[in-house]
């Protein structure tokens, strides 16, 4: 119990400073590190849980009010769910902070010192160099839910739909997972 | 400091996802009139260089800004106190009814668009990024490296930055001519 508890503090302490462009750039190593996979690619994994809970607790997260970050809570309450309920609460509480205390910590004291910064022209050039690299890992991460949760003709169709209406109408994602649950609930039971 | 706990907790509630950060700087800036854009605009930019959800660091950046260390506090903590909660109850509802006919047939919708959702955050991504024929290139090295090379995003991260940085630095007017200008 109490390794899960470290594991999942260095886990998600390192990833909580690895974040560049938000909590979904690091969703593939929260995969790997996270789910059971096959053993040649064992190095660091925990085997927590399998590909469908892992997907299943990050669209759950998207759905639920908060970050959509929030995922780490979810992660951290299923690594600890087999000890019990009350260790499972504190596997979720330390996840959750050890994925937003030290992005904080690093926001409160870089602020200090930020507005001597703020001028200089590489803080463009750092931005432009993060841009590519988070949109290469958050592709790489719905690559990872996309073999989960597309793996037939209606899934497929939904994702597309859902992909479309995000681009070009503003209605609400909320609610597009509701009435996407909702038909594939009627349709596919 | 009440309304700054107010203010965070429910933001922390009405938040999904994706074009946060303007509805924050309308609540913050036009409507409670706490900051004015000139202090809001360099928070934000803080924010969005360094790692973490913008949402989360916002927090942070205005709470200190309006009450101190204390202030940066009580908004983290009221931003993701509810969540938490309401996530965790979730977790434990999906792990106790998750595994039926019925849950897995909701789930099998809502999972399909939470993968259109993210589909779609690589286009905004990539709207954003991709500014010259190198950009493309960087955004397809970092994706072999996590999806071939099965490498950890901070050792990804690790070697992909100073080549990008590398690119991306600042050229002065002289070199704006030459062949490497992307920018544009």
């Amino acid at each position: 119990m109490n390794n899960t508890l470290l594991q999942i503090a260095i886990l998600f302490c390192t990833l909580s400073l690895s974040a560049f462009g938000g909590g979904k750039v690091v969703l593939p190593t929260m995969h790997h590190d996270a789910v059971q996979t096959r053993p040649d690619y064992s190095f660091n994994n925990h085997q927590w849980m399998d590909d469908a809970d892992f997907v299943n607790l990050f669209s759950i997260s998207m759905a639920a009010p908060g970050p959509s970050m929030m995922v780490v809570t979810l992660v951290g309450l299923k690594a600890c769910l087999p000890y019990g309920t009350a260790v499972a609460i504190l596997g979720a509480l330390v996840a959750t902070l050890a994925m937003f205390v030290p992005s904080s910590f690093l926001v409160y004291f870089a602020g200090k010192w930020w507005d001597s910064w703020e001028e200089s022209p590489w803080r463009h050039s750092i931005m432009d160099a993060i841009m590519p690299i988070s949109t290469g890992l958050i592709l790489a991460a719905t690559w990872i839910i996309a073999k989960t949760s597309i793996h037939s003709v209606p899934t497929a169709i939904m994702g597309v739909v859902a992909l479309l209406l995000m681009l070009f109408t503003k209605i609400n994602p909320v609610l597009m997972m509701g009435v996407a649950g909702a038909i594939s609930w009627v349709f596919l039971r | 400091m009440l309304e700054l706990s107010g203010l965070f907790a429910f933001i922390g509630l009405t938040s999904f996802g994706g074009g946060i950060t303007a509805y924050i700087r309308r609540l913050v800036v036009t409507q409670k009139k706490w900051l004015t854009d000139e202090e809001f605009l360099p928070g934000l930019g803080l924010v969005q260089l360094l790692p973490g959800a913008n949402v989360v660091g916002l927090a942070v950046y205005i709470g200190n800004h309006l009450k101190g260390p204390l202030g940066s506090v009580v908004a983290l903590g009221s931003l993701l106190v509810p969540p938490f909660i309401s996530t965790c109850a979730l977790g434990f509802l999906y792990f106790h009814a998750g595994k039926t006919a019925d849950t897995k047939a909701l789930l099998a919708g809502i999972t399909a668009v939470a993968c259109g959702l993210m589909a779609s955050m690589v286009f905004e991504a990539g709207e954003k990024a991709i500014k010259g024929f190198f950009d493309v290139v960087l955004i397809l090295i970092t994706f072999a490296l996590v999806r071939f090379l099965h490498l950890s995003v901070p050792i990804v991260i690790l070697i992909v930055a100073p080549l990008a940085i590398w690119w991306h630095r600042p050229r002065s007017s002289k070199d704006s001519g030459s062949t490497n200008s992307s920018a544009s």
